[in-house]
């Protein structure tokens, strides 16, 4: 099968600290993934290092088999890498409608921009109510859901959402949860960093358990492992160490 | 009443300028968050490039006008490139870039006195003859300084508010990551946002060209109240800087009127103290 994203020994990190040590995942045509383990232990730092924002020391990117390793955002983007991240809050004083326009930034992306305007209010009747609204006025959820948007005006190959509930209530959870899920179904793969193993195990097709800069555990969401397997996974894995 | 008709078109030539100025000054504000001391040097470049375009070579003043824009936002995209850009990633950006673009400001000044000398030159004007405004009479340069500036200003709005390319640099202004993650060319932003800052300065200067006379230093004089200007106003808004530029210019005019030339400035200074005092976010209120 064919690689839509493959990384191979990918070591990143911020000045003298390492954050990513010799991480290695992949992506195949047509499935999408998911990225799970304790806070700061390189999930974000991956996502950043992928969309170019952090520069590589070690290993290679490669998508839809073009190496990528050394691309600058703008040629990530232009490609069809897209990346929202965590706690996005975009450009204050900017109306949402403004701001979705933008979004449409590439040449490729500029030429779907009227269909996927309107594909992002069906999926988001909230951004629809609020179009004239600057982006400070949104409470978090309408900010995750005007980041998810930007991210789909973008027109993605691959979609890259870093927490996109984090902080919410359930209601607005359950609420993005499904938009995600209805964005899948039309065919875009997304790599999605999330606490929540059962939303990623209903979600995608493979989970990576994320430590210390590695792949500890690799998941299939074909034969997942019971709900209590996953919080031993969660809480024995800390244990361990 | 004559008196005052004329104050107050005297105040709305002064207005004009300083709001071609500190429009300028906020773009770069905007995008980059620097404060570009060389904005009066670049004006000046404009001036000279203008002058020998059209007075040296013979085209005549609209080529030596457009030369001068053209010039004067060149050099602005070289000091970025190589005096604002090496810091971007520093703490102290701020101060930082405010030695270096004052450094750009000597460099350019001193230049400018070893290329063209210190003789006092002068543009001819665009527009010949005079114009009669409210009873009063001007010359017809200065009335198209007056029609020009807002002209220029709603289109530089239009620009940041309706194009993407416009947006794209408020977008990195306000939060470069998230800007970069749509596809935005970062330092590709902040180049074109100095690059039209600089050229809005050199046509100011070119403009200015032939209502003063240009010399190397006649940029700071209006730099320094385009920093009145920024301080009543701020910079964050378009429209508030502008609304500030003409007030300032109002305030001025008629300062002169009433005090003379010699106690304007004091006056002027004494204001922006207590702007600074009491409503240091600008009088236009906002953050």
């Amino acid at each position: 099968m064919r690689r839509l994203l493959d990384i191979n020994g990918l070591e990143a990190g911020y000045g003298a600290a390492r954050v990513l040590n010799g991480l290695s995942v992949h992506i195949d045509e047509g499935e999408s993934i998911g990225l799970f383990g304790p806070n700061g232990h390189g999930k974000s730092t991956l996502l950043r290092t992928i969309s170019g924002l952090l520069r590589p020391t070690a290993g290679s990117i490669a998508f839809e088999g073009n190496d990528i390793t050394t691309q600058r955002p703008p040629a990530i983007v232009a490609a069809g890498l897209i990346h929202a991240p965590q706690g996005n809050t975009l450009f204050g004083n900017m109306r949402i409608a403004e701001t979705l326009e933008l979004a449409a930034f590439s040449k490729r992306a500029r030429a779907e921009a009227a269909r996927r305007i309107d594909e992002v209010y069906a999926l988001f009747p909230r951004l629809a109510e609020r179009k004239q609204q600057s982006a400070r006025t949104l409470s978090g959820g309408e900010r995750q859901m005007l980041s998810i948007g930007c991210a789909l005006m973008c027109a993605p190959r691959l979609l890259m959402l870093d927490e996109p509930t984090l902080g919410l209530s359930p209601r607005l959870k359950e609420e993005l949860a499904a938009a995600i899920a209805k964005i899948s179904k039309t065919g875009v793969p997304l790599i999605v960093v999330e606490q929540d193993v059962e939303f990623l195990l209903s979600l995608t097709d493979r989970l990576y358990m994320v430590e210390h800069g590695e792949v500890v555990r690799e998941i299939s969401s074909a034969n997942a492992p019971d709900h209590e397997e996953v919080m031993r996974l969660y809480f024995g894995a800390e244990e361990a160490h | 009443m004559e008196a005052l008709l004329a104050t107050l078109v005297s105040g709305l030539v002064l207005g004009s300028l300083y709001a071609l100025m500190s429009s300028g000054l906020s773009v770069v504000w905007t995008t980059l968050g620097v404060f570009n001391f060389s904005h009066g040097a670049l004006m000046m470049v404009g001036a000279f490039v203008a002058w020998t375009v059209s007075e040296v070579l013979g085209l005549g003043p609209v080529v030596g006008i457009l030369s001068g824009t053209l010039a004067a936002g060149l050099v602005g995209i070289v000091i970025e490139r190589l005096l604002v850009r090496p810091f971007y990633s520093n703490r102290n950006m701020l101060l930082i870039t405010a030695m270096t673009t004052l450094a750009a400001m000597v460099i350019l000044e001193r230049g400018a006195q070893m290329i063209w000398g210190a003789r006092l030159k002068q543009l001819p004007h665009l527009v010949p003859g005079e114009v009669r405004i409210l009873g009063t009479t001007i010359s017809a340069h200065e009335a198209l300084l007056i029609v020009l500036a807002p002209l220029i200003l709603v289109a530089l709005w239009r620009f940041t508010v309706t194009t993407n390319r416009g947006r794209s640099l408020r977008a990195v202004g306000q939060n470069q990551d998230s800007a970069a993650l749509l596809g935005i060319d970062v330092p590709v932003a902040f180049a074109l946002a100095f690059g039209i800052s600089a050229a809005l300065a050199g046509l100011t200067g070119a403009l200015l060209g032939s209502i003063r006379f240009v010399t190397p230093t006649m940029g700071s004089e209006p730099l320094t109240k385009a920093m009145i200007v920024v301080i009543f106003g701020g910079l964050g808004n378009l429209g508030a800087t502008a609304g500030a530029a003409y007030l300032i210019g109002f305030i001025e005019a008629f300062l002169i009127l009433g005090l003379g030339l010699y106690w304007t400035p004091f006056v002027l200074f004494l204001l922006m103290i207590l702007v600074l005092l009491f409503r240091p976010n600008g009088v236009f209120g906002g953050k």
